[in-house]
This record gives C-alpha cells, sequence and structure tokens, in this order.
C-alpha cells in the first residue's frame, strides 16, 4: 500500500477512533506498546523496543496501521506500515520507506518484513521488564543500482535484535520512567537504505540503541533516543542517529508523535537534521 | 561513540535525581497523599463501580461479596500505602488463586483503578507511587492461575 493511500485511511480511521475509545481496544494501557518504529516494529520512533504493537493482551490481538514522514537537510524519508499482535507473544510487520535524495536527486525503496517474540516479562510488573527478540528482514526495492555503485555488497539483509524496556513507576517527579535497550546485529547502511554490507567492513556488526523517556502524565510522553550504526561504506562516513520526541496518546487508538532529529552525515552530505511526524492508529 | 556516553550519562543523571527523589523526608505519606481513611474509601467506592460496568470483568466478582471485598482492598490499600493499618485478609496469591485469571483481565484492573484515581483528582505522582507498589503484586497474583 502506498504511502498517501496509508495516510488518508489513517486520517479517515482516525476521525471515527477519537471518539469511540472502548471500540474493540486490547487491554494493555495505553502507551505500553510503544509507537510504530521507521522499520515497522513497535519501539520509538527510530529503534524497536522490547514491547509489542498496541495493547493487546495474552487473550487478544490487534492491528496497527502507522505513517510517517521525517525531513531533514537534503533527504525525506516517508514510510507506511502495518503491524499485527498476537495474543502480546508475536508481533508481525511489514513496512515500506521511501527516501528521496531531494539535493542528489532520485530515491531509495525498502521493503521490510519483520516479526518479534516476547521472550518474558512485563514492561510494568515485572522487575526486569519484558524482553523481546526480534528479526527484520529488508530488501532494497528501489535504488540498487546506487546502492552498489557506493559500495555494498547486497541488497537485502536480515536484522536480528534483542530488546528490553522497563517502565519505572513514580520515578522522576513523581512520573513514570520508561527505559528501552536494543541490541541489534546487522550489516545494514543507513538502516539498508543503502544496501548491506560494504567496501570497508562487510562483517555482522552488534550495535546498541537506547532510549529514556518520561511520562508527564499518561497521555504525553517526551523522551531521547540514540541508535548506533554501523559504518561499512568507503564512499562517505556513516554516522549514529538521535533523536529528541513526543509523542501524543489520544486514546488506546491513536498516537501522534513528533521528533527532532540529528542524523548526521548520510551519503556525503553532512549534519542531517529535521523533524519526524508520525501518525498511528491501533485496533 | 562519544554520543552514546553523553547520552547514557543523561540516562543515569536522570536515574540519580530519581533516586533522590525517592529518599523520604518529612512529606506527607502516600496515605495521606491518597486522601487518608476518607480519601482510600472512595477510590476504592469508585473503583468498584468502574469493575462493575466493565464487561472485561465483572464475571469474575459474580460470586463475590462486594461489601467484604471493599472493605478488605482499603485495608490493603491504607496498609501498602504506609497508613495506620494492618492488611488481614488472604495473601494475594491466596485470595486469587484458581480464579483463571489473564494478563487482560489483570490490565483491565489497573485500568479501573487508575480512572477511579483520576476521578478522586488523586495528583499524578500519588497515582504512580500507587501502581508502582502494586505492580510487583503482579507476580503473587498470577501466581496459581
Amino acid at each position: 500500500m502506498k504511502f498517501y493511500q496509508i495516510a488518508i485511511l489513517l486520517l479517515t480511521g482516525g476521525c471515527g477512533l477519537l471518539v469511540e475509545d472502548q471500540a474493540r481496544a486490547g487491554s494493555r494501557l495505553p502507551g505500553t506498546g510503544g509507537v510504530m518504529q521507521i522499520e515497522g516494529a513497535s519501539g520509538g520512533g527510530l529503534s524497536p523496543w522490547g514491547v509489542l504493537a498496541g495493547t493487546a493482551s495474552d487473550s487478544e490481538v490487534g492491528v496497527t496501521l502507522g505513517a510517517t514522514r521525517a525531513d531533514v537537510d537534503d533527504y525525506h524519508l516517508m514510510v507506511s506500515g502495518v503491524a499485527a499482535n498476537l495474543y502480546d507473544r508475536v508481533e508481525l510487520s511489514l513496512a515500506h520507506q521511501r527516501l528521496a535524495l531531494d539535493t542528489i536527486g532520485g530515491h531509495q525503496a525498502q521493503d521490510i518484513y519483520g516479526a518479534k517474540l516476547r521472550l518474558f516479562g512485563d514492561v510494568l510488573y515485572r522487575p526486569w521488564g519484558v524482553w523481546s527478540l526480534g528479526i527484520q528482514h529488508k530488501q532494497l526495492v528501489e535504488g540498487q543500482t546506487l546502492a552498489r555503485a557506493v559500495g555494498a555488497r547486497d541488497t537485502q539483509g536480515n536484522d536480528v535484535y534483542l530488546a528490553g524496556s522497563k517502565l519505572f513507576f513514580d520515578a522522576l517527579a513523581g512520573r513514570n520512567l520508561l527505559v528501552n535497550t536494543t541490541l541489534r546485529s546487522t550489516r545494514a547502511n543507513q538502516g539498508g537504505l543503502l544496501g548491506f554490507g560494504g567496501d570497508r567492513h562487510d562483517h555482522r556488526k552488534l550495535m546498541i540503541e537506547t532510549s529514556v523517556g518520561i511520562f508527564l502524565n499518561p497521555d504525553w510522553i517526551v523522551g531521547v533516543e540514540y541508535r548506533q550504526k554501523p559504518d561499512n561504506l568507503d564512499f562517505a562516513g556513516e554516522d549514529d542517529w538521535r533523536d529528541l520526541y513526543v509523542a501524543w496518546l489520544f486514546n488506546r487508538h491513536v498516537s501522534l508523535t513528533g521528533a527532532l532529529l540529528d542524523l548526521g552525515s548520510i551519503a556525503g552530505l553532512e549534519q542531517q537534521r529535521g523533524g519526524y511526524l508520525s501518525l498511528q492508529l491501533s485496533l | 561513540m562519544r554520543r552514546f556516553y553523553r547520552i547514557a550519562a543523561i540516562a543515569i543523571l536522570i536515574g540519580g535525581i530519581a533516586g533522590c527523589a525517592g529518599q523520604p523526608g518529612a512529606s506527607p505519606s502516600l496515605y495521606q497523599r491518597l486522601g487518608g481513611e476518607a480519601g482510600v474509601h472512595d477510590i476504592v467506592t469508585d473503583f468498584l463501580i468502574n469493575v462493575a460496568d466493565d464487561p472485561r470483568i465483572v464475571g469474575y466478582f459474580a460470586h463475590t461479596n462486594i461489601d467484604y471485598l471493599a472493605g478488605s482492598l482499603e485495608q490493603y490499600l491504607c496498609d501498602i500505602s504506609d497508613g495506620p493499618c494492618t492488611y488481614q485478609g488472604p495473601s494475594m496469591a491466596r485470595a486469587h488463586q484458581h480464579m483463571g485469571l489473564t494478563d487482560a483481565s489483570f490490565n483491565a484492573l489497573v485500568d479501573n483503578l487508575q480512572n477511579a484515581m483520576m476521578a478522586q483528582n488523586i495528583d499524578i505522582g500519588a497515582r504512580n507511587a500507587l501502581l508502582g507498589r502494586l505492580a510487583p503484586k503482579y507476580s503473587d497474583v498470577m501466581r496459581d492461575q
């Protein structure tokens, strides 16, 4: 499905769900499913978290739709995604990313098929939080030529990650603190949009991703995210990503996330900074 | 990598401040912040009304003596919030054993309690503190399900 179709679907669906909070919602507390990250998994904006999408609990299933746009100095990225939560045990997701090279010209696109298994725990009730193991199969569907031209070895790859999330009640000025850590094994260049592996490094690297957020109240969370990235290509350096985010959880169904991004250098263009907006809908 | 250390330092700093905020002082007890005896009574009453209106879980209470449950809950919340009570009912594991509770029903209860506290205008810090003290009981409540 194209980005605009998802966006229109989200807008029309969102209007109905803004008023009807009880319709087909999962039982987990609002916010405990995070939001859809740019690769389709539930998480923050940049990284997958230990929690599964939406609010489905052990006897429920849920579907989440998301549309995201990120604009930095020389690029913009559009992501549309859908994720299913089966009994708060398995999450299956599909995302389509389209990166427009506004300055260089042209665009890159990739499809990401994701699966995440909740290994154990609960983000609210267990002392060690919730831990999940995930995989993201990424296929570059447009721009393979460019990826190979800049030194990438492959146009598809698999990221495997272990992610943990824990909410600390009454942690800071009476507010709840949400902490996430993710370890990801990957060969992806710029998340896969510039292919996988490279002429400088071609092996899997273990990267750390982390975020801390504070719930100002049950509906608003602000926080920071950091995602370490490999640097596989000779032609241009690749930087780690970070952001400052705020998410508004309107109810169990609708959330809107905004962020200030600092993506560093991308394909030789330095200091890519900008904004991010993501709308998501859960049923 | 330097950026990572900076973010890690911020995270540790936030954790440190959070630790300090938890130090006991001359501040009112959680029980007082919940409104004392009257406050806890109102929260429990509101909570049970929410539960009675919640089709997800009302079935669990079909054969429950609600007056007894209300009194028992008030005593439990008083005890756990450092009030002048000692909970004398059965352990959480015993009280809930073999009820066939699911995570969904446990979450629904927490949701109803949160809504009751918000309806009673309990401040966010006291709400989160009480939820934080109740959250670890999950393991006991769900042990024999």
